[in-house]
């Protein structure tokens, strides 16, 4: 709200410069954001908080600076009511009735005969291009000054326009149309009220008038209209017809139902003043429902019990009286009796006051105190192991991404395999192309990588955590913590003595493994499988711990890489974290140091390449040699030369007893036992 | 001194200035002071065929010069080991300017640093870090949090609703608030909660706003929990984050969910209170909003709001990040760029 300080100054006769101005204000509640110089004006941006609508006229904001300075407020001499009017009386010339009075309580309607219509006075012109408004002509310019300067829009019909010379407020008729102001036609509903003459809507009620009963050059007697509309019917309408004005942007915040005949007699003598004519005697001042002024008290007890401050009784009486709250002290003094301005629609209840009390008093003067300690503070769960996560993550240079929890439904579809009812549509998304809730995070990875490919960066490794959304039969959709990780190109950069590797499918699973390592989880057992269509057939895995799947992991299917025109393998897993946190965690027990020395001894098979390490070591591990104290493979070998469809694998296998020394035989034994299960289960020849 | 004496001593000196290999060091060790044949080894023993007399001092001297060869030769080869460990070092030195080998450290996203900073600060203040639902039923996101009605907040424009028939209607969260109501139906005061997350509005992304963005939330109820507790609770908040002289304004405004409330400032991190350009010229930073939790709020979770009283307080993680950092586009902050994630440290 632009507010002209010089036209501040004819309500309050303040003593505070522009910027004093601006920074009391402030401090009130009024936040000003810039005080520009017009001239001889200056003129305050108002950043007005949606409960002040009170505050959208020169008269509110004087109110506001009364109440901080401790001045009188001067109201215009004409608005208080000195009309100079003709002996004909109005109401013998139009009536008003009010169909729908939930909707429009109040309408008021005055007339001013043989005006000239013509451009306005300087001065007048000069206030509304200060105010950021154009000139349209007098009559025009008189309706839109004193919304400005009392927050009451009006309106001025052509008397001669209206058929009947009546005015009826109605609901519309459904597919009713009228043409506005703007010469667009509307269609409109029976949820929308209009002005009507005793034919045809002549206006929008509090939004827009009609083009055909408007003022226009001809035009020569005035029907004003000054009245109070319902906030809410005024935005519905306004939202329907995507029709919003200076009218209907006050009306449907709450204007002041007490306020119509005021700033109907004002405007009415502006014209007569300015553009010639006689008002007519008197006003047709429909009034069916009267609003109330709320009774509110104020105690001290819950004035100190909220601010801290003490309370000052005469004090608070001075304030809420210069607000307009008629405050009347009880008599012991401990509380105020107030009845809450008209205008005051954000006013309902005791916190309502020592708010009131509170700012203008100043928030300056609260005393800082800190409430006494309550006990320790605690973290979420889980927070530990999200903090580790991340820092196993960031060590093995992965970057933290976060993504919108808005997706596009066939980018999550290609990634998962949520059936179709699962995933959550939103009724307003602001792109249409992100209308889903995400299942997974990779496609927020995915989008994030295709970003990082298009800027030149090829070597990615990146991870999320959040939340991802599935609509299960509850009042409530499922939210599940995921972690999704991404990996790509050059494991490390090629330097001075080492060339780069590329990352491959074990780098991924190194950093699985590691993540659950850094959470204190058991090992995790990796399995193959083909049954996510988003990942290679013959490179992906099941993740589980104790038999629980945990996620996936694997490299980006070709078909899907494609999708995303990706010129390089891209590795990808989804855990599901929440569950992570929950696992149970590896018991640490402290093991006794080997007493006597372990012997290693080394086996080189060669063996079909169906064959998984993971079945090797089961085959040996049923065997149950407890000397038998480490199992690792140390070299894979498929070369040219070997069988097709078989491949050199390298064992190093580790022999301890607890008790003693184990001696050559009886190493040899146990090592010919896990030679011959092997060749004998698996076909291995030993190389 | 006999002859003899005179003459190995003079043979020996010669030998040893002849000596310029380690090898021919330990030649002469053994040729002289060798165990098996050393020449002195030998004039020992040649000691018993003289007379006690002669023996006593023939054997001084003999004994004198033994001791001189060995600690000469000794010296020699010292010298020898020392240049062989010179040469070996200086063929094993290094150029320690070459870059060291390191893996190339990720970085967590600057809302995440942010997010944990303001997490250990209310920790630290015996607050409980509280999470709930980023989809919420109309009572958590608008009703409890007394949000009129035809509140802007609750229009489609403004917060996004998921589509479909329900029992419920459901939006994401358009502030963390919603957490104020879920923090005090799982306690009962006194309480202390935070509560971060994810908030959603519907607003088009450009260089200050994104349709999803961070927020926390802080919430304190007690018996004698004033308007001056929250002004010092704010003021030791906004010391922990951005320094010890940071000093803070409140200004009232309007929150639905609080009264009386106000705007929180705070000094500028950057110039601490003169003007710059971070905090536009007037050397305060708007923080989000605060108040006295409203009575109506309290109501609907079951507490007496005469008897016991509370203050919320809210931040934006978004604008506070772009802010200290100097961002000029938030957009950013979601784009998931490597060059601007590893910016954060």
């Amino acid at each position: 709200m632009k507010i002209s300080y010089n036209w501040l100054k004819e309500f309050v006769d303040h003593d505070l410069s522009p910027r004093d101005l601006a920074a009391k204000l402030t401090m009130v509640g009024l936040a000003v954001d810039a005080v520009e110089e017009h001239g001889e004006d200056s003129v305050l941006e108002i950043d007005l908080t949606s409960n002040r609508p009170d505050c959208l006229s020169h008269l509110g904001v004087a109110r506001e600076v009364a109440a901080i300075t401790g001045k009188s407020l001067q109201m215009p001499e004409v608005v208080t009511g000195k009309l100079s009017a003709g002996t004909t009386q109005v109401g013998n010339v139009t009536s008003v009735e009010i169909l729908n009075p939930d909707l429009c309580p109040r309408y008021s309607a005055r007339i001013i005969k043989g005006v000239k219509v013509g451009p306005s006075p300087e001065w007048l012109v000069k206030r509304l291009e200060v105010m950021g408004q154009r000139s349209v002509n007098n009559v025009a310019d008189i309706t839109n000054y004193v919304m400005l300067e009392l927050g009451q829009p009006l309106h001025a019909f052509d008397l001669a326009m209206l058929k009947g010379r009546r005015i009826i407020v109605r609901a519309a008729r459904d597919g009713e149309k009228i043409v506005t102001l703007d010469k667009e036609e509307r269609e409109l509903t029976s949820q929308m009220l209009v002005i009507a003459d005793a034919e045809r809507a002549v206006a929008l009620g509090g939004i827009k008038g009609g083009e055909d009963s408007g003022i226009t050059e001809t035009t020569v007697d005035v029907l004003l209209e000054a009245a109070y509309f319902t906030p809410a019917q005024i935005r519905a309408t306004s939202k329907a017809l995507g029709l919003a004005t200076e009218a209907s942007y006050r009306y449907e915040r709450g204007t002041d139902s007490e306020i119509v005949p005021v700033a109907s007699a004002r405007a009415a003598a502006m014209i007569a003043e300015i553009a010639g004519g006689e008002i007519l005697s008197g006003i047709v001042d429909a009034y069916p429902l009267k609003s109330d002024r709320k009774q509110i008290s104020l105690r001290r007890k819950r004035y100190e019990q909220l601010t801290g401050l003490k309370f000052d009784v005469a004090e608070a009486e001075g304030i809420l009286n210069s607000l307009g709250f008629e405050a009347e002290i009880s008599p012991d003094k401990t509380a105020l009796k107030t009845s809450a301005p008209t205008w005051r629609i954000d006013a309902a209840i005791e916190e309502d006051l020592v708010e009131e009390v509170a700012r203008i008093s100043g928030y300056d003067n609260l005393k800082t105190t800190l409430p006494g300690s309550a006990g320790a503070g605690a973290y979420l769960p889980g927070e530990t192991g999200r903090r580790a996560m991340r820092g196993a993550l960031s060590s093995l240079g992965y970057n933290e991404a976060v993504s919108f929890s808005f997706v596009n439904a066939e980018a999550d579809a290609l990634l998962t395999e949520v059936a179709e009812g699962s995933r959550l549509e939103l009724r307003n998304p602001i792109d249409e192309t992100a209308g889903f809730m995400r299942t997974t995070l990779l496609g927020g990875l995915l989008k994030a990588l295709e970003h990082n490919f298009n800027h030149g960066s090829r070597n990615v490794r990146m991870f999320e955590v959040g939340k991802c959304f599935l609509n299960i039969e509850a009042e409530r959709p499922e939210e599940i913590e995921r972690l999704a990780l991404i990996a790509t190109g050059a494991r490390n950069e090629a330097d001075w003595q080492a060339a780069s590797a590329r990352i491959d499918f074990f780098d991924l699973k190194a950093t699985v493994e590691f993540v659950a390592e850094s959470l204190g989880l058991p090992s995790l057992s990796f399995a193959a499988t083909d049954s996510f269509s988003h990942l290679h057939p013959g490179r992906s895995a099941v993740i589980s711990l104790d038999g629980i799947s945990l996620g996936r992991a694997g490299q980006l299917h070709p078909r899907v890489a494609a999708e995303y025109k990706f010129k390089q393998p891209v590795f990808v897993a989804e855990l599901d974290f929440g569950a992570m946190l929950n696992a149970r965690r590896a018991e640490v027990r402290y093991q006794p140091l080997p007493k006597y020395p372990t012997v290693v001894r080394d086996l080189a098979l060669l063996i079909d390449t169906g064959v998984a390490l993971s079945a090797i070591e089961k085959a040996v591990g049923e065997l149950a040699i407890a000397e038998l104290v480490g199992f690792r493979l140390f070299d894979l070998y498929a070369g040219k030369e070997l069988p097709a469809g078989k491949h050199s694998i390298a064992l190093s296998l580790r022999y301890r007893a607890a008790d003693r020394t184990l001696t050559d035989e009886e190493i040899n034994a146990m090592h010919e036992r896990i030679v011959g299960k092997l060749t004998q289960e698996f076909l291995a020849e030993v190389r | 001194m006999s002859d003899r004496i005179t003459q190995l001593r003079t043979d020996f000196e010669r030998e040893l200035s002849a000596a310029t290999a380690e090898a021919d060091a330990t030649a002469l060790r053994d040729r002289w002071v060798g165990r098996k044949g050393g020449l002195l080894t030998a004039e020992m023993k040649t000691l018993g065929k003289l007379s006690p007399e002669e023996r006593k001092t023939t054997g001084a001297e003999l004994n004198e010069l033994k001791n001189y060869v060995e600690s000469a030769i000794e010296t020699l080869l010292g010298e020898f080991a020392a240049k062989r460990e010179a040469e070996q070092l200086a063929k094993e030195r290094i150029d320690v300017t070459l870059p060291g080998r390191r893996v190339q450290a990720g970085h967590l996203h600057p809302i995440t640093l942010l997010r944990q900073k303001i997490e250990d600060i209310f920790v630290s203040m015996g607050y409980e870090i509280e999470d709930g639902p980023e989809i919420e039923t109309h009572f958590y996101n608008f009703e409890a949090l007394n949000i009129p009605e035809n509140h802007p907040a609750r229009s489609p424009q403004d917060t996004f609703y998921l589509a479909g028939e329900r029992t419920t209607e459901l939006a994401l969260r358009s502030q963390t608030s919603t957490m104020q109501i879920h923090a005090m139906q799982k306690r009962t005061p006194p309480l202390r909660v935070a509560a971060p997350g994810r908030v959603f509005r519907r607003d088009t992304p450009d260089a200050t706003h994104n349709p999803m963005f961070y927020q926390v939330e802080g919430l304190l109820i007690d018996r004698g929990i004033t308007l001056g507790d929250l002004k010092g609770t704010v003021e030791e908040f906004v010391r922990r984050l951005f320094g010890p002289d940071t000093k803070t304004r409140f200004r009232p405004s309007y929150f639905p969910f609080v009264e009386p409330g106000a705007e929180i400032d705070y000094t500028c991190f950057k110039c601490g209170g003169s003007g710059c350009r971070v905090c536009k010229g007037s050397g305060w930073i708007e923080m989000g909003g605060s108040g006295m939790v409203h009575p109506n709020v309290l109501r609907v979770v079951g507490i007496d709001p005469e008897e016991f009283t509370g203050f919320a307080f809210g931040l934006g993680l978004d604008r506070l990040c772009a802010l200290m950092y100097g961002l000029d586009d938030i957009r950013l902050l979601y784009e998931n760029d490597v060059r601007f994630l590893e910016q954060f440290r």
